[in-house]
């Protein structure tokens, strides 16, 4: 392996963002292409950060750090992946539901999520099933992940859920839901494609969802 | 910025006692020892008292007040023990706070078996080791009599054992004054002579008037020895509240304390700055059973006000912890172990002991002990209270980070979040997880936890030649025990 590569390994594990840039551009100069930056360099270092993290060895604090350094190396090369067919990991289109506003666990989500490789599109809190189904309209997602704290609100997903499967999308995307009061046998209930407890779980079903 | 009379920091602490109360009670101690008195057994003892002033009426040694005052002014406020390499472990002063084993239990839950037997000389290096290995527990005190050696110098082996697999701090018992010199003997051989040993003490005898008011001939003989030696010694009772104490706690506290001073007064007689670590037990005798307690709330409460006394004095301090009355490492023994954690934390006594001890210190449990390391990490996390300064307030930060925002991914939340207490065997999990990770106990974590650290922890070992010369001390022993 390249001394670059590893290298970028190392700074994803480290968490330093603030090099990524720099050492992805010179990455790209040494010729290596972005698929391979991506497969030998930014992912087995995220894939150490999981493992340590799964262990106790690393914490969210930490994860999120190594997840913000993954964002900007592929801020670059995500465009050139893209050029050259190249398929990632997918969109994620995430959003806490109708009446909801707390959103620190979908926030969570997100950024472990981006730092599995995914581009992120957050919907914020409070999002209408309206809204949920546009984004899936325009962005096209391979997942599309809901999240509630309150029971209250445990109902605006199963209506969402009805919703796309009335404007044909629910077979385009897979769903996944979590929060508080969520378990597997409400996602089961409501049909949903899902379930995860955590946010580390959650990024990894995401990868395993958009298999 | 001009900032007057600002107090940077306060960490938690009890007080039980007001000033005045302080003041009674030890008015009360010294009427007690000049008018009823104590007894001391050992001749040569009461010679030292009578010479020093103490009204005489054959075994019995009534005591002016000043005399006590001198003791109390004259013995070292501060103790400082080593490592047994030599290095400074614990200052043993103030309100400094340091947790370690109880000592000389007959019986142990097997650390594989789970099932109670009678402790064997493995079982005094298996606590040695894990004290060894346990970041929170500090010193060891001999958790388990041997039933496996010769029964007259089992405390001998007791000590090679734990010198053997551990460096931190000892607290040594030993059965009578012979034994006692053998023992100085093999700390003298690994400390690398007399003058070392006294100069850089890794070890501390531990040693007890009997109460009621009584200094009998083992304890004088110890303390004649070890004050000659001006080695440091723990000479505190452990007295029985309503069986050789007043039922009531503040009549227990003024006769152990008098006990405990009258103690101290000889010790200062011997050599005057002997180190004495000093306070003491006083523990409720259970009525309905007739047996002691370890953990009831009067014996919390005790220890709590003898540690105001000796920090009174300005004396150092032993104290209890981690004990409990259960039979096993079940839900009582954390729950009265965990509250003593707290309590003797916040009490302020230095040398902390006990922490282990089940079945009222019958029972050596080695999960206890793991277990009640992982709450002395949460309690000093407590302990910490509340630091208050610019960088913490972090107004810059949360106006960043502004209404609806997050601070998870916030530089301030990495630079900081590892303060924070991060359990080691305390399950935070969501119960899926939980389930998937086998659904353990905390009895399930804490036994794989010993089990690790006998596994995988090696202790520093002690060279050969000293290994040998300590074998011969005990051969010797054997011989005149023959």
């Amino acid at each position: 392996m390249s001394d670059t590569l590893s290298t970028i390994s190392t700074l994803i594990i480290e968490g330093k963002f603030a090099d990524m840039i720099s050492i992805t551009n010179a990455a790209l100069e040494e010729g290596l292409s972005a698929d391979k930056i991506l497969n030998d360099g930014l992912m087995p270092g995220m894939d150490h950060v999981g493992a340590e993290f799964k262990v106790g060895n690393l914490f969210v604090p930490d994860v999120l750090y190594s997840a913000k350094a993954m964002q900007a190396a592929m801020t670059i090369i995500r465009p050139l992946l893209a050029e050259t067919g190249v398929e990632t990991a997918g969109k994620v289109v995430l959003g806490t539901v109708k009446g909801d506003l707390h959103d620190i666990g979908k926030n969570l989500v997100g950024m472990m999520c981006e730092g599995a490789g995914f581009e992120v599109i957050d919907l914020g809190n409070d999002v209408d099933p309206e809204v949920f189904v546009e984004a899936v309209k325009e962005h096209k997602p391979t997942i599309l992940g809901m999240s509630a704290l309150l029971t209250t609100t445990l109902g605006a997903m199963e209506r969402t859920i009805k919703i796309l499967e009335g404007a044909g999308l629910r077979d385009k995307v897979k769903i996944m839901i979590g929060g508080a009061p969520v378990n597997q046998d409400f996602a089961d209930q409501i049909t949903a494609d899902g379930y995860a407890s955590n946010a580390a779980t959650a990024s990894e079903l995401a990868k395993e969802l958009s298999k | 910025m001009i900032n007057s009379n600002y107090t940077a920091q306060v960490t938690p602490g009890i007080q039980l006692l007001s000033d005045s109360q302080k003041e009674e009670i030890h008015s009360a101690t010294l009427e007690l020892l000049r008018r009823t008195g104590v007894k001391v057994l050992v001749p040569e003892v009461r010679d030292l008292l009578k010479k020093a002033g103490c009204w005489m009426d054959g075994e019995l040694v009534r005591i002016p007040p000043h005399l006590i005052d001198w003791a109390i002014r004259t013995a070292p406020s501060r103790v400082v023990l080593c490592d047994r390499i030599g290095n400074p472990a614990m200052e043993l002063e103030g309100r400094k706070g340091y947790y370690g084993t109880g000592s000389d239990t007959p019986f142990v839950i097997d650390a594989y078996s789970g099932k109670r037997r009678k402790a064997v000389l493995d079982d005094v290096g298996i606590v040695a080791r894990l004290v060894d290995a346990l970041e929170h527990i500090d010193f060891l005190m001999c958790m388990g009599i041997a039933s496996d050696v010769t029964a007259e110098i089992s405390d001998l082996y007791h000590f090679r054992e734990m010198i053997r697999n551990t460096t931190k701090p000892i607290i040594y018992t030993a059965w009578n004054r012979k034994n006692l010199e053998d023992i100085i003997e093999m700390a003298e051989i690994v400390s690398g002579g007399a003058e070392s040993l006294r100069r850089k003490p890794f070890i501390a005898l531990y040693s007890e008037p009997i109460s009621p008011l009584t200094h009998a001939n083992d304890s004088c003989e110890k303390l004649l020895y070890l004050a000659g030696k001006g080695l440091p010694v723990v000479y505190t009772p452990g007295l029985m509240i309503g069986g050789t104490g007043p039922v009531t706690i503040a009549g227990a506290l003024v006769q152990a304390i008098a006990e405990q001073l009258s103690g101290l007064l000889i010790t200062q007689l011997i050599q005057e700055g002997t180190p004495v670590i000093g306070a003491g037990g006083i523990l409720l005798m259970d009525m309905s059973k007739g047996l002691i307690s370890y953990a009831a709330p009067e014996f919390m409460i005790a220890t709590t006000a003898i540690s105001e006394m000796y920090h009174y004095y300005q004396l150092p301090i032993f104290s209890f912890s981690g004990c409990s009355d259960s039979k096993s490492f079940d839900q009582q023994a954390s729950a009265e172990g965990a509250l003593w954690m707290i309590i003797s934390a916040l009490g302020g006594g230095n040398l902390i002991h006990d922490v282990g001890y089940i079945e009222s210190g019958l029972t050596a449990s080695y999960q206890q002990l793991v277990c009640m390391n992982e709450i002395a990490a949460l309690v000093k996390r407590f302990m910490r209270g509340v630091e208050v300064n610019q960088e913490n307030i972090a107004l810059d930060v949360i106006s960043e980070v502004g209404p609806g925002g997050q601070y998870l991914s916030h530089e301030h939340t990495y630079q900081n979040f590892r303060r924070n207490w991060i359990p080691e065997l305390f399950n935070r999990s969501s119960n899926e997880e939980w389930k998937t990770e086998g659904a353990l106990t905390l009895g399930d974590v804490a036994s794989a936890k010993v089990q690790q650290i006998l596994e995988t922890h090696k202790p520093q070992a002690i060279s050969k030649d000293v290994s040998d010369a300590l074998d011969t001390v005990i051969k010797k022993a054997e011989n005149r025990v023959k």
